[in-house]
């Protein structure tokens, strides 16, 4: 068995939530989780800032993109910060 | 048949018999098209993140069920004339549901249901839930480094730029 070449990663590299924590999990009707991937005026944050892999965020977009609908989490949020 | 589960919210003004009736019309409609109900849950009323038709507040339902492609248009028609139903989603979970499938479901829905009321007996402060939580939310994202900036635009552009020095 020959080793595997590990990929060199930056020390800093961000990893998955969803990867990582497999209880955590995608939902429309879970504001709770889906607020910490908005920014504080609503947008979704991009997936090189928060690290979450492609899969998850496309599923996660979808899942900001329900909340909205049904007034879950907000289309603009406040202004002003808090 | 489909499985579907649904959230409509209703003017906050609405009385828990007025709450009742269009809960039961809307399944009223599902069950003549031969459709099951596997659960219902009253959300109750919760702020609402923007407000619709100059309401600040909405008593949430939400329902799961299995049903046909006609039923979900009737019901959805009823709603958009139903003055008191503010907004409503419906989500498509499955394309095929079995009766046994909808069975289990409806058991599984019923234990978590019990589950609930067992924890909500235990502690009743269901009304001061969301607060605390909003508060952590905030904190939560203060603290994750550069994932927001107060002027978003600006935030973005530097850590950008950031990210290319590095790699560079």
């Amino acid at each position: 068995m020959a080793p595997r070449p590990q990929k060199k990663l930056f020390s800093r590299r961000k990893v998955c939530r969803f990867c990582a924590d497999k209880e955590l999990s995608i939902d429309y009707k879970d504001p709770k989780v889906l607020r910490n991937f908005v920014s504080e005026r609503g947008k979704i944050i991009p997936r090189r800032i928060v690290g979450t892999c492609a899969s998850h965020q496309r599923q996660l977009c979808s899942a900001i993109k329900k909340a909205r609908q049904i007034a879950l989490l907000p289309y603009s949020g406040n202004v002003q910060g808090q | 048949m489909r499985r579907y589960e649904q959230i409509f919210i209703l003017r906050p003004s609405l009385g828990e018999d007025e709450i009742n009736q269009v809960i039961e019309n809307s399944q009223q409609i599902i069950v003549n098209e031969a459709g099951t109900i596997i659960s219902t849950d009253k959300w109750g009323m919760k702020k609402l993140a923007y407000p619709i038709k100059k309401e600040l507040q909405g008593y949430y339902v939400f329902s799961d069920f299995a049903a046909t492609p006609a039923a979900i248009a009737e019901v959805e028609r009823k709603f958009r004339i139903d003055d008191s139903v503010l907004k409503y989603l419906s989500v498509k979970l499955a394309d095929a549901i079995t009766a046994e499938e909808i069975k289990t479901a409806q058991d599984e829905a019923e234990a978590r249901a019990q589950s609930l009321q067992a924890e909500s007996e235990d502690s009743d402060t269901e009304t001061d839930e969301p607060v605390p939580v909003k508060k952590k939310d905030t904190e939560k994202s203060a603290v994750s480094d550069d994932s927001d900036d107060s002027d978003d635009s600006v935030g973005n552009n530097e850590s950008e730029e950031s990210e290319d020095t590095d790699k560079a």
